[in-house]
């Protein structure tokens, strides 16, 4: 019966974020969130658990103050959480979150099944979970819309560029989970309550060597997607006019 | 030895990502390599500006591409390129984050933009963070530096007369644990969107599936293709996958769009963004994506398309 972790990242809520004077990113008033496609990689190994039996944990890199996370994390179903922290943990880049995870689980975690999300809601580089696989040395299997577990393999059908392949791998494996291989469950105040009284196991930084970053950021501004908005009406006046600036774009 | 490689994965977007691999390639004053599995295309990437196709051997039956990973780490060990591009495609994200993995090299993923910068003597890279709020601006610190650029970032690049280049073939045997067993086609119901000179995307103020009917119709008159946005196609099944729009799945860089009942995530708006005119109908006046249009109607998206198609019928006839 299969070990399951499934990887999350506690990241800004980016409906919160605001365009400053001269595209500056207004970050004052942030909520935070579990990214959304890691809500996927959660609900998938919760799910596979109902089924093929076994253990699902939770995991994630991130500074001291990120506990809200775990508890949202916990509420939605796993039964403990390994929490890689550190006061240093913040921005880091796809290749340090990857090794410092790697280094975190190798000796200390057992697994058979890694999840996570096809990519994280801030960043979106979709880079952690093949990194996170190289590092460990196990298959990888990107984009999977559905998993099964059978003997000591998994059969996943994963999205390619012009369809579906249904591959096998041998466990232990990591895969990333596509955003339609589930409906991630709205934990109810039950859940919630539950998730505060489940094991938290802390890694420090300290215990794990420092990574150096491979990337850089040099800044980071607001993307402008405001245009002039021209509005009309919705009686016939304003179809006419819209269809007329429509033509005289040479848009229609 | 090329200092500047780029991962010949698909034709058409390999002369795409020749267009910036070669214009790096004369900053920094090196060759480019490209890396192919596909003897047939070795003449057309050299014809477009390649000067070695470095030539991986066919794959045994139930293998991926992922088992030319080994290989392609092995060979860029030896050649230690300065720049190494990918489609990001499905498959080319996937071999980017592993060979960057193994190479312990940076990764500049889904880049909108990238220039060398003779300063820092490295690529800086422009992409898109927090759902398309924020644009990032990087550079790889390790080498090689690598990229992934979506399709059509780039122009193709033009096909040369008379250019030479080498072919060199690696002797390895490809192989990764990962088996594939079977293979389905995407079932094809619409053109592909991101081609489409017009697409009329559909929202969630769509009411139930028997009406997106009406929107084909628009989409018809005007010689367009119909998307959607992620709930339409993820939550209600109404629309195939390959039509929806967004950050996790396509992005348009059609003439026009015309949203109906469409709010305006920012995931949504960022995979619109490089479209010319932004035409919506919405009831919400304050529905965000206003801010993000060339013109809007606000109203009752029942009563103005159908006024709407009637109006485009009579300008047309």
């Amino acid at each position: 019966m299969p070990n399951i972790l499934s990887c999350f990242k506690w990241v800004i809520d980016e409906a919160y974020i605001k365009t400053g004077p001269s595209l500056k990113l207004d970050m004052n008033f942030v909520d935070y969130k579990i990214s959304d496609y890691d809500k996927n990689a959660i609900e998938e190994g919760v799910l596979l658990q109902e089924k093929f039996g076994g253990s699902v944990a939770v995991i994630t890199v991130g500074k001291p103050e990120d506990t809200k996370g775990l508890k949202d994390a916990l509420s939605r179903g796993p039964e403990k959480a390994y929490f890689v922290n550190d006061t240093s943990f913040s921005d880091l880049e796809p290749s340090q979150t990857a090794s410092l995870m790697a280094e975190a689980i190798h000796d200390r975690i057992p697994f058979d099944i890694i999840l996570c999300g096809e990519g994280s809601s801030d960043l979106y580089a979709q880079q952690v979970g093949p990194r996170l696989a190289e590092k460990l040395d196990i298959p990888c299997i990107c984009y999977a819309s559905k998993i099964q577990v059978q003997d000591n393999q998994v059969l996943v059908e994963r999205k390619v560029d012009d369809g579906l392949e249904v591959v096998q791998a041998p466990m232990p494996v990591l895969i990333t989970v596509s955003p339609d291989i589930n409906i991630p469950r709205i934990p109810g105040l039950k859940d919630t309550l539950g998730a505060s009284k489940k094991p938290v196991i802390e890694i420090a930084g300290s215990e794990l060597n420092a990574v150096s970053a491979r990337l850089e950021t040099i800044e980071t501004r607001a993307a402008s997607l405001e245009r002039s908005g021209r509005k009309f009406s919705g009686d016939q006046a304003g179809i006419k006019a819209l269809v007329e600036a429509l033509l005289k774009e040479g848009a229609i | 030895m090329a200092g500047v490689w780029i991962l010949a994965e698909n034709l058409e977007q390999s002369i795409e990502l020749l267009t910036i691999g070669l214009q790096l390639a004369g900053e920094i004053g090196t060759d480019l390599a490209a890396i192919s599995w596909q003897p047939e295309t070795a003449d057309d990437l050299i014809a477009h500006g390649v000067d070695e196709v470095i030539l991986l051997p066919p794959l045994t039956a139930g293998q991926a591409l992922e088992a030319y990973i080994p290989a392609i780490v092995e060979r860029a060990q030896i050649d230690q390129p300065e720049v190494f591009l990918i489609a990001s495609t499905l498959k080319g994200k996937e071999l980017a984050a592993r060979i960057a993995s193994r190479l312990d090299a940076g990764l500049g993923s889904e880049c909108q933009t990238l220039c060398w910068d003779a300063g820092r003597k490295s690529l800086v890279i422009e992409r898109l963070v927090y759902g398309g709020t924020g644009v990032q601006k990087v550079c790889c610190l390790g080498r090689p530096q690598m990229a992934t650029i979506p399709p059509r970032t780039f122009e193709p690049a033009p096909c040369l007369t008379g250019r030479d280049g080498r072919i060199t073939q690696l002797n390895v045997s490809p192989f990764s644990p990962v088996t594939v067993l079977e293979k389905k086609a995407r079932e094809h119901q619409t053109r592909d969107i991101t081609k489409a000179r017009v697409v009329v995307c559909v929202g969630r103020g769509m009411e139930k599936p028997e009406d997106l009917e009406k929107a084909r119709e628009l989409a018809g008159l005007i010689g367009g293709e119909v998307g959607c946005t992620r709930p339409i196609s993820e939550e209600m099944h109404w629309m195939p996958e390959d039509t929806c729009i967004g950050l996790s799945g396509k992005t348009i860089k059609a003439d026009l769009y015309i949203g109906l009942g469409v709010s305006g995530q920012i995931q949504h708006l960022t995979g619109i963004r490089d479209t010319r005119i932004i035409c919506i109908v919405n009831k919400d006046e304050n529905a965000p994506i206003f801010a993000a249009a060339d013109y809007g109607i606000v109203g009752d998206l029942y009563q103005v398309l159908p006024g709407l198609i009637e109006e485009i019928k009579q300008v047309k006839a």
